[in-house]
């Protein structure tokens, strides 16, 4: 009966409001957790691994050393330049032997790996929780490990250090593989590995085997996840097998748990999602976009044209996202004073393209997150479904028109539309082809607006 | 000839001590233990003529040597020494698959001596991106520095914001 008391609720309460966005987030998270309190999977401890862990003692005192705050960010000793010897750097009375204390008593992350399960989507929602990892852990090191598709994007993150490509939702990995990867996780001695891949036992023993201090992974939350719990240090439950479902804030349940409170340090704040695009990418888009006939700031990036090509970057919450090229060619009609520019997920898409929207057609063809980035950053709006593209507008703060297929769809991916210059509009019976048009003929006026002003 | 072998007698288990070193030297012996054992086995051939053939043995299965002694009533025993090779069909494949191995083995030594590749520079050299460290993760190191050279941009150009946004405070504070 302990587990069904609303003990779990208290903490979520109790947060600091700092952002609108953040509240909005626990007070949806908090009725999620009363209404997953029927679900026999509260969490609990596990006795597995430290059978004479009673939590902290609440008479003990830490004193100042590599107990309070937040780590230091270059855990190097001070140079000593008065010191003869050239080895030995640090001043005297600096015990070395002990630098490390910090680790153990302090929960230190010097070295942190995410396992992040999933596509383009998936991995650019992840980018505040690894924001949130650097600001809470200062000169921690942050690696990746993830899906090729998913790597990509990392193309647009600064806060990353390796990204590796390992597909963890393969269910037969090769051999080779499994052990290649696990080798490269025990190498690089990871302090705290991260997964958000719903873990079962083997998923468990994988993050396992890494030999880092801190295995923390979601787990599911059906039958799948017996056993799993022996070899995670932390444990998170989702209410359902899709993580994705969860829309934007579709690892809230581990960010909560990243930025929790500890002695002196306060709730870490979740950060907005950002992407920052580099000069390379920049270029090399700029000249794509030119050959298409595009001018930097004059033009409309239109995503989402129904294609069965990977690239397409669509959530796996959401698989009705694509909207066929003449709905858009319906719609880029009512753009004026602006050139559509269609992207293109796959060369095989462009004759359909040019068939309905006829052959002057602006298109270009992207396939990265990374030069998607770099597109809507030159461009004046972006009219999109529920692709990647809707993150990255709203990561660059540009205008944007998104289509979804439902009310709760929408409030789910995009949590705070109004903050974020992102017209919502969203179909009436929960399909997306039966979009209102004309809806969106006079939403894209807003793109043309500034321009009458200017 | 043909005559001559089918009145050959085998006396093998007299000489089974007997190996390769059964030249000139123990000849007398040998001559000797195949008198001796040869009494009760001589055949009795019409033209008074008694012929023996002796197989001696070299290696334990290897039959090496033939002694035909012929005897004769009145006379010295005519001894024919014969050294014969008779390879087992085993012994002959043995003989030519070491044959193959070694001249496959040799094909492909002395062969590769001469391949410009093994010779080449992007063989045989020292190998790693020139600093004196190998090099494994090339693309990685490659992804890492270019990521490591975003973070910068953005700090410099938040740095730029902030000393910019300083200036404009400064101004405001003057005028």
């Amino acid at each position: 009966m302990a587990a069904l008391s609303p003990k779990p609720i208290t903490p979520c309460l109790t947060l600091p409001p700092s952002t609108p966005s953040l509240q909005s987030t626990t007070l949806s998270f908090s009725t999620r957790r009363t209404a997953s309190l029927s679900i026999p999977n509260a969490k609990k401890k596990n006795p597995w691994l430290d059978p004479f862990d009673q939590g902290d003692d609440p008479e003990m005192e830490y004193g100042q050393l590599f107990s309070d705050g937040k780590q230091d960010e270059d855990p190097r000793p001070p140079d000593n330049p008065g010191n003869p010897y050239g080895f030995l750097k640090f001043p005297q009375g600096y015990a070395v032997e002990v630098a490390s204390l910090g680790l153990k008593i302090r929960g230190d992350v010097r070295r942190c790996c995410c396992v992040v399960s999933g596509g383009v989507y998936d991995n650019l929602l992840f980018f505040p929780a690894i924001q949130m990892i650097k600001d809470r852990y200062p000169g921690v090191q942050v690696d990746v490990l993830t899906t090729a598709r998913g790597k990509q994007t990392y193309e647009i993150n600064k806060n990353v250090r390796f990204a590796d490509v390992y597909d963890v939702d393969d269910p037969f990995p090769e051999p080779a593989e499994y052990t290649d990867i696990i080798g490269q996780l025990k190498n690089r001695y990871y302090d705290m590995i991260l997964s958000t891949k719903l873990a079962g036992i083997g998923h468990g023993a994988f993050l396992f085997m890494s030999s880092a201090r801190d295995v923390v992974s979601y787990v599911y939350p059906n039958v799948n996840a017996a056993g799993a719990g022996l070899f995670l240090s932390e444990t998170f439950t989702p209410a359902t097998t899709n993580l994705a479902e969860g829309g934007y804030h579709m690892y809230r349940e581990m960010i909560d748990w990243l930025g929790r409170p500890f002695r002196s340090v306060p709730r870490q704040a979740l950060p907005p999602l950002k992407v920052s695009i580099s000069r390379k990418v920049k270029e090399v888009v700029e000249a794509k976009y030119t050959s298409a006939g595009a001018v930097k700031g004059r033009y409309i990036v239109i995503h989402g044209i129904k294609s069965d090509s990977k690239a397409s970057m669509q959530s796996k919450g959401d698989p009705d996202s694509l909207l066929p090229i003449e709905i858009w060619d319906d719609i880029a009609s009512a753009i004026s004073g602006l050139t559509p520019l269609f992207v293109i997920p796959h060369e095989k898409e462009r004759e359909n393209v040019e068939y309905v929207v006829g052959d002057d057609a602006s298109i270009v063809f992207i396939t990265t997150p990374g030069q998607l980035a770099a597109l809507i950053n030159d461009s004046a709006g972006v009219i999109c479904t529920n692709t990647a593209a809707v993150q990255l507008a709203n990561a660059r703060e540009k205008p944007s028109i998104t289509l979804f297929c439902s009310e709760d769809k929408a409030k789910v991916f995009v949590p705070n539309a109004d903050e974020k210059k992102c017209a919502v509009i969203s179909s009436k019976t929960g399909k997306l082809v039966d979009i209102d048009v004309e809806a969106v003929k006079t939403a894209v006026q807003i793109f043309s607006l500034p321009l009458a002003i200017a | 000839m043909a005559e001559t072998l089918t009145s050959l007698t085998l006396v093998q288990p007299c000489i089974t001590q007997s190996s390769l070193q059964t030249t000139k030297v123990e000849f007398s012996s040998l001559s000797k233990s195949v008198r001796q054992c040869s009494s009760s086995r001589f055949h009795k051939i019409e033209g008074g003529r008694r012929r023996s053939l002796v197989r001696a043995k070299a290696l334990p299965d290897w039959p090496l040597m033939a002694v035909m002694v012929e005897h004769a009533e009145g006379q010295r025993d005519l001894i024919t020494h014969k050294s014969i090779w008779h390879l087992s069909d085993q012994a002959i494949k043995n003989v030519y698959t070491f044959y193959i191995m070694f001249t496959v083995w040799g094909c492909c030594f002395f062969g590769s001596t001469k391949d410009p590749f093994y010779d080449s520079e992007g063989y045989r050299g020292d190998g790693g991106d020139g600093t004196g460290h190998w090099i494994y993760e090339k693309q990685e190191d490659i992804e890492e520095s270019a990521r490591a050279e975003l973070w910068r941009e953005e700090l410099i150009e938040e740095i730029e914001q902030k000393v910019g946004g300083l200036r404009e405070l400064e101004e405001a504070g003057k005028k």
